[in-house]
């Protein structure tokens, strides 16, 4: 216990939540269970949206697309009781021309400002995902949790009052693309493992959720009508594409992903993550009872 | 048994369930195109030429993209390096029956600074233009990949193959009369005898004229490969041991050293076949179209039917 109050954790405190997302759906298809039930249970929740979408939408212009994406991450956020969005506003899918570097130091400054007890971001080392930008922001994501806490990093936060700060839990998210995702790759002490969380109470909110993001959501139908169309192919649910197909397509989408997450557990619905909790900092021989 | 270790035990086999890797055939479609850093690298031991033989054996237009200048490959200082790397790359191309090679020409082994979206962009108006059904090349996601090169071209063609298909990527292109085009396969390649590389979902059956085209356009690089300097030291430390190459009496090193590279390609494809339960084959990470969307793989597979 002594160790782990004098690293800033006191046992009662209702935990802060910070959420690191590339694209604005990201977050909420891979965690937005788990982060609904840690918003309902008390968490403070405060997401960090790094790029502005501006690619993700069908026959929309960008202008047009950021400020729907907008409205729709507050409005997903809402439903899954994120208390605010922080935008950065990186052009979507082009994070492989931003500064590295730049992206840390922004995410070290909103660390240090929240001094969340829990972080949700990215995972770089998910396999075979085509979105890059979820790489580029998970890496970047990945050095903030370790440099906010780092005292030489960014002096001129110091002097504006913020303080290192280090965040105990940590949460890398994926999509379930890696067919490798469950196998630790080491023992806790060193690599963060895999976790299971049963999300069936908050299944709903989930795909309330994602179904917030009209925009994207319609791309997404539209594109897969229109590559099984120009192949010989139908799905009898986009025989017509409009908002209630689109809604009903999203919905099999976060079932499917929550079954594909609990094969093999206990649960009926489940998120899959990486996992480096106190065991990942302080291996188990170097912690004292109380 | 704790659900973690009844992970461990299913999560292992990507092969299917007799133990070997399932043998996928080509997916329908009329162009594919290569995109690569180097001048080699399709036909090096472990990949692509098989692949690209069969998909020309299919009926396939292929393409080959090459990204650097291959300057540093070979003896004769950086712009000669360049211009004998290219010719050599060209009748590579053409043993293997490819269409076209396209030089982009960023420089050898400098391509980790490079400004990652402007490759990209190269590698989309390109798309746009051969539109083709699948794309080949390094794996990004591989790992203990040294080449800085071979990462970096690899997560620009990882996004450019599906974002070439995307209304408001580089719009200008409509002024061409280029339309957005996606492709919807990828086969990715890593070597897998540094360290882990990548762990294959496919086998691709290969054919005995296949491998024999993928022997001799790697041959064809001889600024880099079968080269005599190779065979004599082979000889040389043979020789130290008391020991030597009967199919090497009375031919010249130039001669033996295509003989090893022959050998080594035929031995690898073997052993990739043998992986797969076939006599010859290359092994890949295979992307297929709907992969992008996993909660809905199954949903997919029951509900789409054909017209
Ligand atoms: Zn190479």
């Amino acid at each position: 216990m002594f160790l782990l109050s004098a690293l800033g954790i006191a046992a009662a405190q209702q935990p802060v939540v910070l959420v690191v997302t590339a694209d604005a759906p990201d977050y909420v298809l891979a965690a937005g269970g788990t982060i609904a039930g840690m918003a309902a249970t008390g968490a403070a929740v405060h997401l960090v949206r790094v790029t502005n979408d501006e690619k993700d939408s069908w026959k929309l212009s960008p202008e047009e697309t950021i400020r729907r994406a907008t409205e729709e991450s507050l409005a997903a956020a809402k439903i899954l009781g994120v208390r605010d969005v922080h935008a950065l506003g990186y052009r979507g899918y082009d994070l492989g021309g931003v500064s590295f570097t730049e992206i840390r130091d922004r995410l070290i400054f909103l660390i240090r400002h929240y001094k969340p007890t829990v972080m949700f971001i990215p995972n770089p080392y998910t396999e075979f995902d085509r979105v890059v930008d979820r790489f580029y922001t998970g890496r970047a994501a990945e050095d903030a949790w370790r440099a906010a806490a780092l005292e030489n990093y960014q002096p001129p936060y110091a002097d504006a009052g913020m303080r290192p700060h280090l965040t105990p839990e940590l949460y890398y998210y994926a999509q379930p693309h890696d067919p490798y995702r469950r196998e630790p790759e080491s023992t806790a002490t060193f690599v963060p493992q895999p976790k299971f969380v049963d999300i069936a109470a908050q299944l709903d909110r989930k795909i309330r959720a994602a179904q917030a993001f009209s925009t994207s959501n319609e791309n997404m139908a539209r594109r897969l009508a229109e590559r099984l169309a120009s192949t010989g192919r139908t799905l009898p649910l986009l025989a017509t594409v409009n908002d209630g197909s689109i809604a009903k397509l999203v919905e099999e989408n976060v079932r499917g992903l929550a079954a594909v997450n609990a094969k093999e557990t206990p649960h009926r619905a489940a998120e899959e993550f990486r996992y480096a909790g106190v065991e990942f900092r302080i291996p188990r021989k170097y912690r004292s009872a109380r | 048994m704790r659900p973690i270790l009844l992970f461990l035990l299913l999560a292992l086999p990507v092969a299917s369930a007799d133990g070997k890797l399932p043998l996928k055939p080509l997916p329908k479609g009329k162009v594919a195109m290569v995109i690569q850093p180097h001048h080699d690298d399709h036909t090096t031991d472990y990949g692509m030429g098989g692949l690209i033989a069969r998909f020309v054996d299919e009926g396939y237009d292929v393409y080959y993209v090459r990204a650097s200048n291959d300057e540093k490959d070979g003896p004769h200082g950086y712009p000669r390096n360049d211009m004998v790397n290219y010719r050599e790359a060209v009748a590579a191309a053409k043993v293997l029956g490819m269409k076209k090679v396209i030089s982009l020409n960023w420089r050898n082994d400098y391509m980790n600074p490079i400004p990652l979206n402007e490759l990209r962009n190269q590698i989309i108006l390109l798309i746009r233009k051969y539109k083709p059904d699948v794309v080949i090349g390094h794996n990004p996601w591989e790992h203990y990949q040294k080449n800085p090169d071979h990462r970096n071209v690899g997560r620009a063609m990882a996004e450019a193959w599906w974002m070439a298909g995307l209304d408001n990527v580089l719009p200008e292109h409509k002024l061409l009369g280029m339309e957005p085009h996606q492709a919807w396969y990828l086969y990715g390649k890593a070597r897998l005898d540094w360290g882990l590389g990548q762990r294959p979902n496919i086998a691709v059956e290969l054919n005995a004229e296949q491998v024999r085209r993928k022997q001799t356009a790697y041959e064809t690089h001889r600024n880099v490969y079968a080269n005599p300097a190779s065979a004599r030291a082979y000889k040389a430390a043979l020789a130290r041991e008391n020991l030597h190459v009967p199919e090497w009496e009375n031919i010249d090193d130039q001669t033996a050293a295509v003989m090893m590279e022959e050998w080594h390609m035929d031995w690898i494809s073997r052993q990739r076949g043998a992986q797969a339960g076939v006599r010859y084959a290359e092994d890949y990470y295979f992307l297929d179209e709907f992969d992008y969307l996993p909660g809905l793989q199954d949903y997919l597979a029951r509900e789409v039917k054909r017209r």
